[in-house]
């Protein structure tokens, strides 16, 4: 759902040409966002009771001692939290719960589950935006360099790095580097946040080795997307004509082929910051790092149903919310957008 | 483009992997391999726990596990009784306690001078608030066995509980397993679920000075312990979900203990490496081969003893336990449990399965599995996918039973597809859908005679853990005979008993326990007990009890 698929719209959204069809344009929009969120709402309720199990183990004290409840005991504790009533009617009062902005408690510790996802938060945006910046600002440099040295050793090595960290899991790099950073140099924390944001001098040592983590194997696409879409537009007509018009070398790169070549990357950029909250979740629970991804693994595992329809909420509100900023955007960078000659 | 450039890197990036898994493994990282035995310090400033998951705001109606759940909030509250290393209640926060020659009625003297975290003095009303508590509140782990506590009267410094029926094991079911809840906080809390980090006050050793969550807790030793010294000034409780962190923060130092049980596996290195130790002792948690009995031809005595008897639990617990594990009893017992019958041994024999199979009528089938009753003889056997250890079980099984000509087919699935399967609902009554399971109960069990009938017994509203759908006459009498057993020799005798029976009509195969091996760091803390069948976290490791 980019831009592209109307770029008639866009233009009268950019041009104001007409207040009409830009007004027409956004109710679309609107809809169209309206109707994902609303389905996205329903499969975040469906999701967590279609898992086999459910919450009884994490309620009922875990182990043997739920089984060794009677059937009415059983029925007494699901009850507590609701759960005795039927599917349609739980959908009713989350439905209302929702409407109120009011996500409920956890089943594991009775938290709210707002708190539990605002503390988490923070610390996911951290690790996860600087990690994808730092993938993209990299990524998008080696990339161009990639393209521009494409027949030499140096670009094939690159390709080569690039494609082995893309195709590497972020667990197993995540150990590799513990291993390495952590027990054989013993130079950096293996694990948490230390005290967190009450020592944030101590924090840039604990957030090292999941950023270079996440950095490491996010960039490899930043790099191949820029790689490629360069490729294409170095070979292309109007940089053939502007080298042919004495255009000096570096404004012929970066003015006319890296910055036509970045827009695929743009859309790259954005459904990453779509992702960006849960996205972790590997890598926060390798390092045991204390953000969404983990609170969200934690919710899957214990069947945690208000926490688990929370956590998929900000994930999908994210998601679509990054759609549309990609949408608006779009028109912005591309100028074929504007002025209506995009394909 | 020449491909090749692209394998260019591969072996400078092939040596660094490799480096970097020595150093993991520990041939690399730890040049000094000594593994001198020199005893570290029994008291230390402070201590770092790493355990799996968040166990909540550490009350007993939040925690979220019963290991290391519980063991978490036993550092915040104390119980009446304690259990010692081999099992047996001690006094706590009672200084003595008197059972009555019928065993129904316990008479406790409190300890004087104990006071909450608060300040707050304790007595003798808490107890009883403590024990309307749970019975109101059935959300919590000790709650559903308060059913039987008729009475709860003070008198004085004294409580006295009374019994609907007799319980020779009432001190060491109960009153070592209840925490002690104070009046003053818990009147208010009306959602116990919801109980928060400031409200875990108890009279335990150590204090919550904080709770991150999925990050951890810290615990301040509490000065004012009435019931002895603690060991250590600080304890932190780091929440690592992945075993191979934790086993590196060990090994960095970064914390001093793990609450899991050590793989084989990664024990050697652990070892290795100088200031750490592994502690071993018998685990009571086990691990079965459950068939479903009221399914054909499981329903079968002579098919199921025919595939125990083809079983060779040796082999099992030496290429997969590496021998680190104690041999099943078929009478389910860990050995040394109280009450086990030691006499009791499996007996691996595949000319006797053979010779058992024909006797039952089996004949042989065209593909060489054996036939009975018009059906071949081939079995799924369901598994946990998490467990790896029980996955190599489960496929040594299927070679040893295609010895004597059945079929099986390993199928590993999530933890709750399988439960989903084998115990629908967590409630017996609701049936079950397997015909074989790699199964396994958790260490209180052995602690608790009256767990086996929980087991065996076929009345569901009794057998609650009767996941296998047991059904003997002989066993169901024997079960209702130890329930109502009134001391604690008659209820060991009749245990006995039940595990004879178990042993001839094997309902289900007791393969085997896994020894406990906990890893710590001997050079900053040595004063760990070790509690058989539980391991190491627990009251006696953290404080110098007064008994």
């Amino acid at each position: 759902m980019t831009a592209t698929d109307s770029p008639g719209s866009a233009r009268d959204l950019v041009t104001g040409r007409s207040w009409r069809a830009t007004g027409g344009y956004l109710a679309g929009r609107c809809v169209e966002y309206g109707v994902v969120l609303a389905l996205a709402l329903v499969i975040n309720f469906v999701l967590p009771r279609a898992l086999p199990g459910g919450p009884l183990q994490t309620l009922g004290g875990g182990g043997e001692s739920v089984g060794l409840l009677s059937p009415e005991d059983q029925k007494r504790v699901l009850a507590e939290y609701g759960l005795d009533r039927s599917t349609s009617e739980q959908f009713l009062t989350y439905l209302s719960n929702l409407a109120r902005l009011d996500l409920g408690n956890s089943f594991a510790d009775g938290q709210p589950v707002v708190d539990v996802i605002s503390r988490a938060l923070p610390w996911t945006l951290l690790l996860v935006g600087s990690s994808i910046l730092l993938g993209f600002g990299i990524g998008v440099l080696l990339g161009a360099f990639g393209a521009l040295r494409r027949q030499r050793g140096k670009g094939n090595i690159l390709l080569g790095t690039a494609l082995l960290f893309d195709s590497m899991p972020a667990f197993w790099l995540g150990m590799l580097l513990i291993a390495f950073f952590g027990v054989f140099l013993g130079v950096l924390p293996t694990f948490g946040v230390g005290d967190g944001f009450d020592d944030p001098a101590a924090l840039p040592r604990h957030l090292l080795l999941p950023v270079l983590t996440l950095t490491l194997t996010g960039l490899g696409q930043f790099f191949l997307y820029t790689r490629y879409s360069m490729l294409s537009v170095l070979s292309s007509d109007h940089i053939e004509h502007g080298r042919a018009r004495g255009i000096p070398r570096r404004r012929l790169t970066i003015r006319h082929a890296l910055r036509p070549a970045l827009l695929p990357v743009h859309t790259l950029l954005m459904i990453e910051i779509g992702f960006l909250v849960g996205g972790a979740v590997v890598v926060e629970t390798v390092f045991a790092y204390p953000g969404l991804g983990r609170v969200t693994f934690e919710a899957i595992r214990a069947k945690d149903f208000p926490l688990m329809q929370g956590t998929f909420l900000v994930l999908t509100v994210t998601v679509v919310a990054m759609n549309a900023v990609a949408d608006a955007t779009y028109a912005l960078i591309d100028p074929r957008v504007r002025t209506g000659t995009a394909p | 483009m020449s491909y090749l450039s692209l394998l260019r890197p591969l072996p400078s990036v092939l040596i660094a992997t490799t480096l970097l898994l020595a150093s993991l493994t520990g041939c690399g990282g730890d040049r000094e391999s000594s593994s001198a035995e020199r005893p570290g310090p029994k008291r230390a400033e402070e201590l770092t726990i790493a355990v799996a998951t968040d166990e909540g705001t550490l009350t007993p109606y939040t925690q979220n596990t019963g290991y290391p759940g519980s063991n978490l909030v036993a550092l915040i509250y104390d119980k009446l009784l304690e259990l010692d290393e081999k099992n047996q209640p001690q006094p706590l926060l009672a200084q003595s306690m008197r059972a009555a020659p019928d065993n129904k009625t316990f008479t406790l003297t409190l300890r004087d001078g104990v006071t909450w975290h608060d300040g707050e003095p304790f007595g003798p009303d808490d107890v009883v608030f403590s024990v309307d508590y749970y019975k109101k509140h059935t959300v919590a782990d000790s709650a559903p066995q308060l059913q039987d506590v008729k009475d709860v009267t003070v008198d004085g410094n004294r409580v006295v509980f009374t019994l609907g029926s007799a319980d020779p094991e009432f001190p060491s079911r109960l009153l070592a397993d209840m925490r002690i809840l104070p009046e003053h906080v818990w009147s208010t809390i009306d959602k116990p679920e919801n109980a928060t980090a400031e409200q875990a006050i108890g009279t335990g050793p150590y204090k919550l000075v904080s709770y991150k969550k999925d990050q951890g807790y810290e615990l301040q030793a509490n000065p004012d312990y009435a019931m002895g010294t603690p060991k250590l000034d600080k304890i932190r409780v780091s929440i690592i979900p992945e075993q191979q962190t934790a086993l590196a923060a060990l090994r960095t130092g970064e914390v001093d203990t793990w609450s899991r049980t050590v793989p084989e596996e990664q024990a050697k290195g652990l070892e290795r490496q100088r200031g750490i130790k592994i502690v071993r002792g018998p685990g009571f948690a086990s691990t079965l081969l459950a068939f479903n009995n009221a399914r054909k031809p499981f329903d079968n005595p002579e098919v199921r003893r025919a595939i125990a008897q083809a079983i060779d639990v040796d082999k099992i617990i030496e290429t997969v336990l590496r021998g680190r594990a104690e041999r099943g009893n078929p009478g389910f017992w860990h050995p040394d449990a109280p009450g086990a019958d030691p006499a009791l041994g499996h007996v691996y024999d595949v000319a006797g399965a053979k010779e058992a199979l024909d006797a039952a009528g089996a004949t042989p089938g065209g593909d060489g599995i054996q036939v009975l009753d018009g059906k071949p003889l081939n079995f799924t056997l369901l598994v946990y996918s998490v467990s790896p250890e029980r996955i190599r079980v489960a496929e040594l099984i299927r070679d040893m039973l295609k010895q004597v000509g059945i079929g099986v087919t390993v199928n590993s699935l999530d933890a709750d597809s399988v439960d989903a399967k084998v115990w629908p609902g967590y409630d017996v009554t609701k049936g079950r859908d397997y015909d074989m399971a790699m199964w396994g109960w958790s260490a209180p069990v052995m602690l608790d005679t009256t767990m086996l009938p929980a087991v065996v017994d076929s009345d569901t509203t009794l057998g609650r853990l009767n996941i296998t759908g047991t059904k003997d006459p002989q066993l169901d009498q024997l079960a209702d005979r130890l329930r109502a057993a009134t001391t604690l020799e008659e209820r060991h005798t009749l245990l006995g008993d039940m595990q004879r029976r178990l042993a001839e009509i094997v309902p289900f195969v007791t393969l085997y326990y896994p020894d406990g091996a906990y890893a710590y760091r001997q050079d900053v803390f040595d004063g760990w007990v070790y509690q058989d069948g539980a391991g190491i976290l627990n009251k006696m490791s953290y404080v110098d009890l007064r008994r």
